[in-house]
């Protein structure tokens, strides 16, 4: 028996999904998180007589008209798929609109069963609704629900309810709606007044909701047209400084120090009779590269946790109001906030959740940009270097988040230009109340997000490490070379020619380059595969006493480079082309060959350009002079900026020729 | 009168919406925003209006707020 769970965005319905089946899918309190229908079995506690029942989580919709293409993946997979029955979620503090979508839903022709949740919130509201009244007018089962309790929380009532209307074989009975012939709007008003006639009937309010609450107040300061963004720099501040600066690093460095036991354990068994070539490749190159990378695991979850409270809470559609009248001087809107807030944990939902925005240029300027966001996997990029060069600041992080910002601000600016569209849209969003965080959400997030990262760091980054070990150890005869000549392996002079590009940069060697290089694999590698090409055995206890105590000098003379250069190859890693996932996933959004190669275009050149520029200028600051490589990195640069300006000129003139055009 | 010209702290019945987009004005329809319904402002933030109607708040831009005639 299949079942399809819809309702509006944000009635809950993930979070029902999550409870009926015990996975643990994401969750958001805003419009968008679910863009794809998620299939799974109902857990053996809610379904006792192990029947066949398979749930559908469906993206959230208003109505069976979509708006946005998620909301038509619900629309599709009722209409085709014909599930055997639909678990409608009805928001019970918002009766008066769902019962819209409920009505449209009760004419398919598929049996519905009504899950009024978060009905512990109606007593809270002093909202009183009768449930058999409800079901009587509709014709269908109501129960009421709270996904969010672990007991008396109504679900086994449901799914018990959901097989005895999927067996019985009886048809529902249609409500009287009267629509009759009536079409389209007028329809549609025919059926607002029958919804509006049942809320009225079954709802009894004691406090009309337009009333001004303390939410209301709290928004006015949250939303301020000022404070606003000093709030949401001061949030994400104490996001970053509290996993990457206060606690992260202390954990970091009990989980060194068990990376380092275990290196040190493995060397002990191997002991000196196994060959050196096969040692460093356990040792150096898989332990050393995966541990490295490992060794970040307790910051990365700290962000996640402290991310998921701040979505949990509410803040975020808040920040989109913040945000919006910024974005629309760009020419996008506050909803391209969404995909960029997502985007921080991993860009690939990130450009998934585009999806969510209406309009087609800037659905595609939002999926190239928001890769553009410090990602989970860059995370340890930031980390490193934050903790090398720059005594673990917390403001490193946090500046790497807002130059991201600032970065597709910038891009979307540029690519309005090129495109030449002008066209304005209109924003709306619903803002969901403000809530507790639930540390219990919060935690499943980050162990979801620790999983997947270390299933990703056992699997693609000690594979990559491997390979990156075995290249640098032998040469092009297949002999293993000399601790002498590091030069002389496949790795370097492979990666030798490339590093010729970065010298303007400021990293011109090899070792960086190649590091680079995998980071299109995976961003993770990029920490991998520098502790592997360094081959500092004690990579991970240079990390760690960095770490703790921040003693940049001997790393940094380990690694060549000075701070100027270790920023500008940070700024490199973060704004040019995200992995190969993340680009995949651009590609099937655009749905636009020219959009994605202009797309990873884009996104080099600004790389590039970005860390060119805070390198020469950083070192022009720092030391008076030029750094390496200027006047080459000048006409790469200047010829970028130039058939970017040609496009962008070319584009104003097209607007000029057409006259402004008007888009919803 | 336009919704963007409208006080805070102050219920409007909507007259008609204005807006170019068709599908804009069906999408509002679904959320119960369509003439003869009210609308509360609750507050007026950066460029945006904090409106309720039904009983969701929603944040709306001013261009929106123009083509709600009230």
């Amino acid at each position: 028996m299949r079942i399809a769970l819809t309702g509006n965005p944000n009635s809950g319905k993930t979070t029902l999904f999550n409870a009926i089946t015990g996975k643990i899918e994401h969750v958001g309190n805003w419009p968008g998180v679910t863009i794809e229908k998620k299939e799974s079995k109902v857990k053996q506690s809610l379904n006792k007589n192990k029947e066949d029942l398979i749930v559908v989580d469906l993206p959230g919709a208003y109505s069976m008209s979509p708006y946005t293409k998620e909301e038509s993946i619900t629309r599709d997979f009722v209409e085709e798929e014909h599930p055997d029955v639909i678990i409608n979620i009805v928001d019970s503090t918002n009766l008066s609109r769902s019962v819209f979508f409920t009505s449209q839903l009760l004419e398919l022709g598929i049996p519905v069963v009504i899950a009024l949740n978060k009905s512990d919130l109606t007593q809270k509201r002093k909202i009183k609704i009768d449930n058999e009244m409800l079901g009587q007018l509709l014709k269908c089962p109501v129960v009421s629900t709270v996904s969010t309790a672990a007991s008396n929380n109504g679900l086994s009532d449901l799914i018990l309810e959901v097989i005895r209307v999927g067996k019985s074989g009886e048809r529902q009975g249609l409500p009287q709606i009267g629509i009759g012939k009536l079409k389209n709007r007028k329809a549609d008003a025919k059926r607002y007044e029958f919804v509006n006639e049942i809320a009225e009937r079954v709802e009894k309010r004691i406090i009309d909701s337009a009333k001004q609450t303390r939410q209301d107040k709290a928004d006015r300061i949250i939303a301020h047209k000022w404070l606003g963004i000093p709030i949401f720099i001061m949030a994400i501040w104490l996001v970053f400084s509290i996993s990457q600066a206060w606690l992260g690093p202390w954990l970091a460095g009990i989980m060194g120090g068990w990376i380092d036991a275990f290196y040190n354990f493995i060397a002990g068994l191997l002991g000196p009779e196994v060959h050196p070539v096969v040692s460093n490749l356990l040792l150096d190159g898989i332990i050393g590269g995966v541990g490295a990378v490992l060794g970040f695991l307790p910051l990365i979850m700290l962000l996640f946790f402290c991310l998921a409270l701040l979505e949990d809470c509410g803040y975020m559609a808040r920040v989109a109001v913040v945000m919006d009248r910024y974005f629309k001087k760009v020419g996008l809107s506050g909803r391209s906030i969404i995909p960029m807030v997502i985007s921080t944990g991993c860009a690939i939902p990130g450009i998934m959740a585009c999806r969510t925005i209406k309009d087609e240029r800037q659905r595609r300027t939002t999926a190239m940009l928001t890769p553009f966001m410090p990602c989970g996997a860059k995370l340890p990029i930031i980390a490193l270097f934050a903790g090398l060069f720059f005594g673990d600041n917390g403001w490193v992080g946090t500046s790497m988040y807002f130059m991201g910002i600032i970065v597709i601000f910038l891009g979307a600016l540029i690519i309005r230009k090129m495109n030449g569209d002008k066209s304005k849209t209109h924003f709306i969003m619903e803002l969901p109340e403000y809530r507790i965080p639930s540390f219990k959400r919060a935690s499943l997030s980050m162990l979801n997000r620790a999983k997947s990262f270390i299933v990703k760091a056992g699997t693609i980054i000690l594979v990559c490490n491997a390979i990156v070990q075995l290249l640098q150890t032998f040469n092009w005869q297949l002999l293993v070379v000399a601790d002498s000549a590091p030069q002389t392996s496949i790795l370097a002079s492979m990666a030798t020619p490339l590093a010729v590009l970065f010298i303007p940069l400021g990293f011109g060697i090899w070792q960086f380059s190649a590091a680079a290089v995998t980071g299109f694999i995976a961003k993770e590698n990029v920490i991998g595969t520098l502790a592997v090409c360094f081959a500092i055995t004690n990579f991970i206890d240079v990390e760690e006493l960095v770490l703790i105590s921040g003693a940049a000098g001997e790393v940094s003379a380990v690694f060549g480079i000075g701070a100027v250069a270790a920023l500008s190859y940070l700024v490199f890693n973060l704004f040019t082309p995200p992995c190969f996932a993340a680009i995949g996933a651009m590609r099937s959004e655009m749905e636009s060959r020219k959009w994605f190669w202009g797309a990873i275009g884009f996104q080099l050149g600004m790389g590039y350009t970005l860390s060119f520029l805070v390198y020469q200028i950083g070192t022009v600051i720092t030391t008076g002079a030029l750094g390496g490589g200027f006047v080459g990195g000048l006409v790469a640069v200047v010829l970028m900026v130039g058939v970017v300006s040609y496009l962008m000129i070319r584009g104003s003139r097209k607007t000029a020729a057409n006259p402004v055009k008007q888009l919803g | 009168m336009s919704l963007s010209n409208g006080k805070i702290r102050t219920s409007y019945y909507i007259k008609t919406i204005d807006s170019i987009d068709d599908e804009m004005t069906d999408f509002l329809f679904s959320l119960g925003c369509y003439s003869g319904q009210k609308v509360t402002i609750i507050s007026k933030l950066a460029s945006n209006l904090i409106i309720s109607i039904k009983d969701a708040r929603y944040s709306i831009d001013e261009e929106l707020a123009q083509a709600i005639l009230v």
